[in-house]
C-alpha cells in the first residue's frame, strides 16, 4: 500500500501581489485572505500546502473555482514561482534546479494536459502527439512510431494526419492525453483535463485514463472542481479551499468521516450508493456469519450490494479478498450507510 | 516702442539685447509697417500679440526670430548631411541595387516570360484558378493599352520595397513583442510614421541623397509602408493563445523553439494581414514617390496633373486601381488559406 513517495510538497505559500516577501509576514502571523486583500492589496494563493504524492497513484486536488487548485498543480513544474516552500521531486528539491535542470525535468521527468487542450493548430494530431518528442530534438520520422503507438492506444489510430480543429472536443483531449504519454514521463499533471468535456464523454475519458494507469502506473496529479470525477479517480484526495488544504486522505476515508462543515456540504449531494464501496462500511472479522446470504468483494460499490439483495434488508454478506473473508456486511448497516453524514448547519450548532 | 519692452527692461537685460542688434533679417510684417509707416503707434489690449519669438524681438533684438529657428533646423541638418551621408551611403547603397536590377530585369525580360511567370506565383501562393485568371486579364489588358511597362516598374518597386519591410519589420516586431520597454520605445516612432504626412518623409531624403539614386524613392516607400507590419507581428505574436503558450513551456520548449515552432506559426495571419497593408501602402506611396523620379504608373499620373492630360492621368490612376486590386487579391488569398489551416 504505501508507495514511495514521489513528489513531496511542504510548507508552500503563493502570494500574488507587489510584495509578496512582506505579505507572507503577515499571513504566517495569522492573516486571513479577505484582510490581506483588504489591507495590503496582496491576494494570497496558496497557504501552507503539504502533500505527499505517492509513486503509481492518483493524485486528486479537489476545489472550486478560486481554491488555488490550478496555481497549485502548476507550482509542481514551476510553472509559477513559490512565495516560499518547497517541493521534492524523488528527494530533489526543484527550486533549486537552474534553467537547464528545470528544462530537462520538464521535458522528461513529466507531462501536462490541459483543460483546454492547448494543442497546436497548426501541426497534424501526429504532430501534436510527438510534441514532447519534437522538443527533446527528435524528428517526424524518428518519432513517428512512438507517436502512433500512443494515439493508437487512446483511439485514434485513423485521425493521425487531421488538424486539432478537425477533432470534436473529447477526441482533441485524447491528443492531449496521448501527448502527454508519449514522453514516457514518470509523472503525469492533469489540470481540469476533462471539465470542458460533456459529461458523457467525461465518463469516457475517465474510464480510459483508469484503464491507462492500471497498465501504466504512473504518478498522476489530478485537478478537478467534479467530487464525483475526484471520488472515481484518486487514490489520495486533497480538498482544497481558499488556498489552504481542509481534509487529504483517501477518498473513502473522507466520505465517511467528513472533518469539515465544508466538506460535508460538498459530500451531501452525493450518489452515496455508487461511491461507497463495501470494505469503509463492513465489519472487520474473521467470523463466518451465522446465515450468509453470498460472498461479495471488498471493490463492489454499495449499489452493486443492493442490486443483489433484490432490497432484503434482513441479509448478512461475506466480504472477500482474492476468496479469504476479510469481514461481513449486515444490509442495515449498509443502509444507514447511505444516509449522509449529518449535515453542517446541526452538528455546529451541537457544538455550540 | 514694442509691446514686451517691459518684460526685459524689469528683468534687467535691456543691455543685452542692445548688445546684439542688428537690423538684418526682418519679419515680413515688420517690413510692411515699416513701409507703411505706422510702427510704434499705440495699441489697445484687443490687438495685444501673443509673446511669439517675433513679438519679442521687436522689444528686444538680440531674441531670436522664428525664422531663425527654421533656419537653425535646415543648416544643422546641411552640416550633419556630409557626415550622415558617409555612414548611410553604404548601408542603403544594396536598396539602390536591389531596385535597379528588379527594374532591369521586370522590364527587359520579354513579357511572355514574365507574365507567365507572374501567373505562376499567384498560382502557387493562392493555389485558385479563378484568381490566375482575373490576374492573367488584368494584366493582358494593361498590356494591350501599352501600360505594360508602367506597370512592371510599379510591380518592380512594390516587390522590392515590401520584401525589404518584410525582413526588417518581422524581426522589430517580434522585438516589440517580447519586451514592454521596446515597445514603448518604438510604439511613438511608429505613431510618427503613421501620421507624418508621405510628402514630409521626401523633404530630408532630397538633402540626404541625389535624385538619381533609387534608394531615394525606395527608403520613402519603405518608411511609409513598414509600419503595418511591423504593428501586427507584434500584435500577433502577443495574441498566441495563453494556453498554447504555457503548453510549450510545459514540455520544456527553449524560447527559440516556441517562437519558430508556436508564436511565429500562430502570429502567421496577423503577420499576412500586416503583409497586405504594407503591400498595399507601398502601392500609394510609389505613386506619391513619383515626385522624386520614382517610375512607374505614378510618372503618367504626374504628368497628367502637369500637362494637364486628362485621359493619361486617369487611364495611369485606373491602372493603380487594377494593380492595387491583384496584390490586394492575391495577398488576401493567401492569408485565407493560411487561415484556414489553423482555425481553432
Amino acid at each position: 500500500m504505501d508507495r514511495e513517495i514521489k513528489v513531496s510538497v511542504r510548507n508552500l505559500y503563493k502570494i500574488f501581489g507587489e510584495t509578496p516577501d512582506v505579505a507572507l509576514e503577515y499571513v504566517r502571523q495569522g492573516m486571513g485572505k479577505p484582510e490581506l486583500l483588504e489591507k495590503h492589496r496582496h491576494v494570497l494563493g496558496l497557504q501552507d500546502i503539504n502533500v505527499d504524492m505517492r509513486d503509481g497513484e492518483i493524485t486528486v486536488i479537489m476545489g472550486l473555482s478560486g481554491s488555488g487548485k490550478s496555481t497549485l498543480i502548476r507550482h509542481i513544474n514551476r510553472l509559477i514561482e513559490p512565495t516560499a516552500g518547497e517541493i521534492e521531486i524523488d528527494g530533489k528539491n526543484v527550486l533549486d534546479f537552474d534553467e537547464d535542470q528545470l528544462r530537462k525535468l520538464r521535458r522528461e521527468g513529466m507531462s501536462m494536459v490541459f483543460q483546454k487542450f492547448a494543442l497546436l493548430p497548426h501541426k497534424t494530431v501526429l504532430e501534436n502527439a510527438g510534441m514532447a518528442l519534437a522538443v527533446r530534438g527528435f524528428t517526424v520520422e524518428e518519432f513517428e512510431g512512438e507517436a502512433r503507438k500512443w494515439l493508437a492506444r487512446v483511439g485514434l489510430e485513423g485521425n493521425a494526419d487531421q488538424f486539432p480543429h478537425e477533432l470534436s472536443g473529447g477526441m482533441q483531449q485524447r491528443v492531449g492525453i496521448a501527448r502527454a504519454l508519449a514522453s514516457n514521463s514518470p509523472i503525469m499533471l492533469m489540470d481540469e483535463a476533462f471539465s470542458a468535456l460533456d459529461p458523457l464523454i467525461r465518463s469516457d475519458m475517465q474510464d480510459l485514463l483508469l484503464e491507462l494507469q492500471e497498465e501504466l502506473k504512473k504518478t498522476i496529479i489530478f485537478i478537478t472542481h467534479d467530487l464525483d470525477e475526484s471520488l472515481k479517480l484518486a487514490d489520495h484526495l486533497v480538498i482544497l479551499d481558499e488556498g489552504h488544504i481542509v481534509q487529504q486522505g483517501e477518498p473513502q476515508e473522507i466520505l465517511m468521516n467528513p472533518n469539515d462543515p465544508y466538506i460535508m456540504d460538498f459530500i451531501a449531494d452525493i450518489n452515496r450508493a455508487r461511491v461507497l464501496r463495501v470494505r469503509s462500511v463492513m465489519e472487520r472479522t474473521q467470523d463466518a456469519p451465522a446465515e450468509c446470504a453470498g460472498d461479495i468483494s471488498e471493490h463492489d460499490n454499495l449499489e452493486s450490494v443492493i442490486t443483489k439483495s433484490n432490497g432484503n434488508t434482513d441479509l448478512v454478506y461475506r466480504v472477500t479478498r482474492k476468496g479469504n473473508q476479510i469481514g461481513v456486511l449486515d444490509m442495515k448497516v449498509l443502509v444507514k450507510a447511505l444516509v449522509p453524514t449529518e449535515p453542517s448547519d446541526s452538528i455546529e450548532r451541537a457544538q455550540l | 516702442m514694442a509691446t514686451y519692452d517691459f518684460l526685459f527692461s524689469s528683468l534687467g537685460l535691456k543691455e543685452w539685447c542692445a548688445e546684439d542688434a542688428s537690423d538684418a533679417p526682418m519679419s515680413m510684417a515688420a517690413l510692411l509697417n515699416k513701409s507703411k509707416g505706422t510702427e510704434g503707434e499705440a495699441t489697445s489690449l484687443w490687438d495685444l500679440p501673443f509673446p511669439s519669438m517675433d513679438a519679442l524681438n521687436e522689444s528686444c533684438a538680440a531674441f531670436p526670430q522664428s525664422r531663425e529657428l527654421t533656419q537653425g533646423l535646415e543648416q544643422g541638418f546641411l552640416a550633419i548631411k556630409d557626415n550622415l551621408s558617409i555612414v548611410l551611403d553604404p548601408i542603403t547603397q544594396p536598396l539602390s541595387w536591389a531596385l535597379d536590377a528588379t527594374l532591369y530585369g521586370m522590364v527587359n525580360t520579354p513579357w511572355w516570360i514574365v507574365i507567365p511567370i507572374l501567373l505562376a506565383v499567384v498560382l502557387f501562393v493562392t493555389k485558385s484558378w479563378k484568381l490566375v485568371g482575373f490576374v492573367a486579364g488584368s494584366l493582358c489588358l494593361l498590356a494591350f493599352i501599352d501600360y505594360y511597362e508602367y506597370a512592371m516598374q510599379t510591380l518592380a518597386i512594390i516587390f522590392v520595397c515590401a520584401f525589404i519591410c518584410v525582413l526588417l519589420g518581422v524581426p522589430i516586431g517580434i522585438a516589440m513583442s517580447r519586451s514592454n520597454m521596446m515597445q514603448r520605445l518604438t510604439v511613438p516612432v511608429l505613431d510618427m510614421l503613421q501620421t507624418l504626412p508621405p510628402f514630409v518623409y521626401l523633404i530630408p531624403l532630397i538633402f540626404l541623397f541625389s535624385v538619381t539614386e533609387s534608394k531615394l524613392y525606395g527608403i520613402a516607400i519603405i518608411l511609409y509602408a513598414i509600419v503595418p507590419v511591423i504593428r501586427l507581428t507584434n500584435l500577433g505574436i502577443r495574441l498566441v493563445d495563453k494556453d498554447v503558450i504555457e503548453a510549450a513551456d510545459a514540455f520544456g520548449m527553449t524560447s527559440q523553439q516556441k517562437l519558430f515552432r508556436v508564436q511565429i506559426p500562430l502570429a502567421l495571419p496577423n503577420i499576412m494581414a500586416g503583409v497586405n497593408q504594407t503591400i498595399m501602402m507601398s502601392l500609394a506611396m510609389v505613386v506619391i514617390a513619383s515626385l522624386v523620379s520614382a517610375p512607374g504608373l505614378g510618372v503618367l499620373v504626374l504628368q497628367g496633373i502637369r500637362n494637364l492630360e486628362l485621359g493619361v492621368g486617369l487611364v495611369a490612376g485606373l491602372g493603380i486601381v487594377i494593380l492595387a486590386v491583384i496584390l490586394d487579391r492575391v495577398t488576401k488569398a493567401s492569408l485565407a488559406r493560411i487561415n484556414a489551416s489553423q482555425k481553432q
